[in-house]
């Protein structure tokens, strides 16, 4: 009910306050764009800092009155200050590394509707039926390895390859406080069952796999040789491989039966309650912009979801690969299994 | 009996009525516990399924874990710390006025910098070293692992080894000669004076030193984090960053501060007799210990140690600091929104110095009311107030967090909740350092001033206040140097646009930006030494 009618009454506002000005505006998003936008900007990211610092910075320097503070952490730990801030709201926009945290805090009421210029043109997989959030880049979960290391014919072609002993002790990844390996977790149990999930993650235990903190970590490792193999988000490897290292990049689960890669996307939403919501609208049209999109693309290796914005020339695109079939729904629902799992294979 | 019981306590209070002040320190031990009690009973009214599921999936391991750690850092601490004192204080090892000094400064380098640097050299294939010597065909010689509980253990003491260092120092320095002439004139060696009546004498010294470093340990976030190396602190925040339940959280933080208040108990029983080796008027000082031909190993010893804990960490944080400053993408990088190392800066003193002057002004109540009214009650305030140090950074944070959001919603996400954080989890500090400035001040001093009319409150402001001051600076330095270092509960609690030194150095390292890391941990570094320096000129062992 309440979240119904805010977008009428900020529209009715816009409107108000366009006809008490001179210059008389078509359409209150326009009105964004006129730079008049001030104040401070409150962002809560889940993503690494390095990831979203440009983008930031690129919008700044777009709106100079606007003051942007960041405050970054893993995606479920801000999603659970953003779940107790509720009734006290802190942060004009959140941005996460993939729609399950979206969709579960949209489902709690947590984020207010809008819908950024230009969202008509995102895919339907990667927006909310309530346009509570919109989806920013795509990303895939693969295997980087060192190719001074490891020979093409001995490379792994499927995540449950990680489980072979022969990999003891050769694998890196990010822990379970990573919001990406949360989501491939979470989305194994939707593509495979519980079972096999739990046995995978059994298996990797057993494997002696290391877990960072984040991908960072992983990508330079395996870059340095300290790992044979990593499990990350794609674009880590292409930025290791821009860092000068002799890094691989395997697709997994392509083959006829198995279950195709998984793949995500990064969020963007605005928290219900914010204080700044010209801002935080001003920032969402920002980030869906085709300017926006392209330092994702330039600058992280990933796929825009804006059509039309040109991939990375280094970018495989993603028609010939075999994408896994992910219902958004389901697997929120199996949030909570993810973490049974998780406790029980006590992963770091 | 009922009437002796009866007259004696009627007798107590004509002759002693309540005293103003112990209102005052009344209300501060109470704000001092709150966080405690209140985590408490969070974690014992927890669901007893999520209960039983800890118990199940995690509790053992983190036991052991957590306990094992703690138990190998107070051991390597003590050896560590108690051998330096003594080659400095009791031998005639040639620099050793040098070294005293030296020795000390790893107090401004938080383990969690010691524990980044430790990495970027010994990491496998591709830390420094490990490089070096691929480059020089020596990938041979083996390394060790850097993870892990070895790497966390060893970390943490050659960090941690001042505490025990200091205190031991001063012991020695106390000491007094006759007790040792009197072991050798009875036939004792050297070496069995040493064991039978020098370590005895120093024990307790020892000891507190040991309590406080289990305390730290029991806290301790940054380093066993970064080497992956899994106790309760570490858990707590794999816990906040997981399911969207702090309930699991909260009965870890329940758990661990129990394990604390043991040890902290401990600790309070201890401290009474380490102050037992006062220095009366027959005192001199011990002969020193000449080493002989064994004085380059006591060198070396100390070489290394120093070199380990300050000279190598510190040279390598200039080297990179250079290095990324001279990179201007790199040095582009330190922007975070619009906020850069400037205001990181500026974040990291205002905050600190806010909580040592609150730290400070809270502990005088408590102090006056311990010292002039000495007695159960005043003691256990004092006691109460100390809680603090029980308290590890990220549970004051989820206390905080729940406390403030639930009872202050104004307040939250404000920098004032991380200065209150730093105000719960150090107040002991200056509760300590200001009940020591009382305890030398003669009563007789202010008896003079109310004779002379003076009221409580003049007399405090012209005659206590002046003379304890130096005191409760000291205690406000320790404050600061201690809010300076504080990693997790700032981590936590620091509402966005807020980061300070700290927080920059410990996501940048823990991402593995080792370079951009460096200058923020250099500042965070050079900062510290200044209250280090004071607090430092203040312990006998420097004053010659």
């Amino acid at each position: 009910m309440h979240h119904k009618l805010m977008p009428v009454l900020a529209a009715l506002t816009l409107i108000l306050s366009a006809c008490a000005g001179s210059t008389s505006q078509p359409d209150p998003i326009s009105s964004n764009q006129n730079g008049n936008i001030s104040g401070k900007l409150i962002v809560y990211s889940g993503r690494s800092e390095p990831l979203i610092q440009p983008v930031l910075a690129a919008f700044q320097a777009k709106y100079p009155q606007v003051e942007v503070l960041l405050k970054s952490g893993s995606n479920s730990q801000m999603a659970n200050t953003l779940l107790e801030e509720k009734a006290n709201p802190q942060a004009d926009v959140f941005i996460t590394t993939e729609v399950f945290t979206a969709h579960a805090l949209s489902r709690e009421g947590v984020f207010q509707s809008y819908e950024p210029v230009g969202y008509q043109n995102l895919p339907d997989a990667y927006k909310a039926d309530d346009t509570s959030w919109a989806g920013l880049t795509q990303r895939m979960r693969v295997i980087m390895y060192n190719k001074d290391l490891v020979s093409l014919d001995e490379l792994p072609a499927s995540m449950f390859d990680l489980t072979d002993p022969k990999w003891k002790g050769q694998i890196a990844a990010a822990g379970s406080t990573n919001a990406s390996m949360q989501a491939q977790i979470a989305s194994m149990i939707q593509l495979v069952g519980q079972e096999q999930t739990e046995a995978w993650l059994n298996g990797l235990m057993e494997n002696e796999v290391t877990f960072f903190g984040g991908h960072s970590d992983v990508r330079k490792a395996v870059g340095a040789g300290e790992f044979k193999l990593g499990l990350v988000n794609h674009y880590y490897y292409y930025l290791q491989l821009a860092e000068g290292s002799n890094v691989g990049i395997i697709y997994p689960d392509q083959a006829p039966g198995e279950m195709g890669i998984i793949s995500n996307a990064t969020t963007a939403a605005i928290i219900q309650g914010s204080r700044n919501p010209d801002a935080a609208r001003a920032f969402l049209d920002f980030l869906v912009s085709a300017e926006g999109q392209k330092i994702f693309a330039e600058g992280n290796y990933e796929y825009p979801l804006l059509t039309g914005v040109t991939l990375h020339p280094d970018l495989v695109p993603t028609d010939g690969l075999s994408m896994a079939n992910i219902e958004l729904a389901q697997v929120v629902d199996h949030f909570d299994a993810t973490f049974d799992l998780i406790d029980m294979a006590n992963l770091p | 009996m009922f009437r002796t019981s009866a007259l004696r306590s009627s007798h107590r209070r004509q002759n002693k009525p309540i005293p103003k002040i112990a209102f005052l320190a009344g209300s501060v031990a109470l704000l001092a516990v709150i966080p405690v009690i209140y985590i408490l009973i969070h974690a014992l009214t927890g669901d007893p399924e999520l209960w039983q599921r800890i118990i199940q999936t995690r509790l053992i391991k983190l036991f052991s874990n957590t306990l094992w750690l703690v138990l190998a850092v107070t051991t390597g601490t003590s050896l560590l710390g108690v051998s330096m004192a003594w080659l400095t204080e009791r031998t005639d090892v040639p620099g050793r006025k040098i070294f005293r000094w030296l020795l000390a400064l790893p107090l401004a380098i938080p383990p969690y910098i010691g524990a980044t640097i430790h990495l970027a050299l010994l990491r496998p294939r591709g830390g420094l070293i490990s490089l070096w010597l691929e480059g020089n065909n020596l990938s041979f010689l083996p390394l060790p692992i850097p993870t892990g509980f070895w790497g966390a253990a060893f970390v943490l003491i050659i960090f941690s080894y001042p505490y025990v260092y200091l205190l031991s120092g001063a012991a020695f320095r106390s000491m007094n000669a006759s007790f040792d002439e009197a072991a050798r004139m009875l036939g004792r060696t050297p070496w069995q004076t040493f064991w039978q009546v020098t370590i005895p004498s120093i024990r307790p010294g020892i000891t507190a030193g040991a309590l406080l470093v289990a305390l730290d340990m029991l806290a301790e976030y940054g380093t066993v984090a970064l080497l992956r190396f899994e106790t309760f602190s570490s858990a707590i925040f794999v816990q906040l960053a997981g399911r969207y339940d702090r309930s699991a959280a909260s009965i870890l933080s329940g758990v661990l501060i129990l394990l604390a208040l043991i040890i902290l108990y401990g600790e309070f029983h201890i401290q009474g007799r380490a102050q037992f080796t006062q220095i009366g008027s027959h005192w001199r000082p011990a002969t020193l210990i000449h080493l002989g031909k064994q004085r380059i190993w006591g060198f070396l010893a100390l070489l290394f140690t120093v070199l380990m804990s300050f000279i190598i960490p510190v040279s390598l944080l200039m080297f990179w600091s250079t290095q990324s400053i001279l990179d201007s993408q790199t040095f582009s990088g330190m922007q975070i929104g619009s906020r850069g190392l400037l205001s990181f800066i500026f974040n990291s003193v205002w905050s600190s110095g806010f909580a040592a002057l609150l730290a400070v002004l809270f502990s005088i109540p408590i102090a006056i009311y311990v010292v002039r009214y000495p007695g159960k009650i005043s003691r256990l305030f004092s006691r109460l107030s100390q809680v603090g140090y029980a308290i590890p950074g990220v549970v004051v944070a989820l206390s905080l967090v729940m406390l403030v959001n639930r009872f202050l919603p104004f307040l939250y996400a404000t920098p004032l909740v991380v200065v209150m954080a730093y105000v719960v989890r150090y107040i002991p500090q200056a509760v300590r350092s200001s009940e020591s400035a009382m305890r030398q001040l003669s009563p007789s001093l202010e008896e003079a001033s109310r004779l002379l009319k003076r009221n409580a409150l003049q007399t405090f402001m012209q005659v206590t206040l002046p003379l304890i001051l130096p005191g409760l600076l000291a205690g406000s330095a320790l404050v600061f140097l201690s809010s300076l270092k504080e990693l997790p509960a700032t981590l936590l609690l620091r509402p966005a646009g807020f980061e300070t030194l700290a927080v920059r150095v410990w996501i940048w390292s823990e991402e593995g930006f080792y370079f951009q890391a460096a200058p923020a941990a250099l500042l965070l570094v050079v900062m510290s030494i200044i209250p280090l320096y004071f607090l430092l000129q203040r312990e006998s062992i420097f004053k010659q």
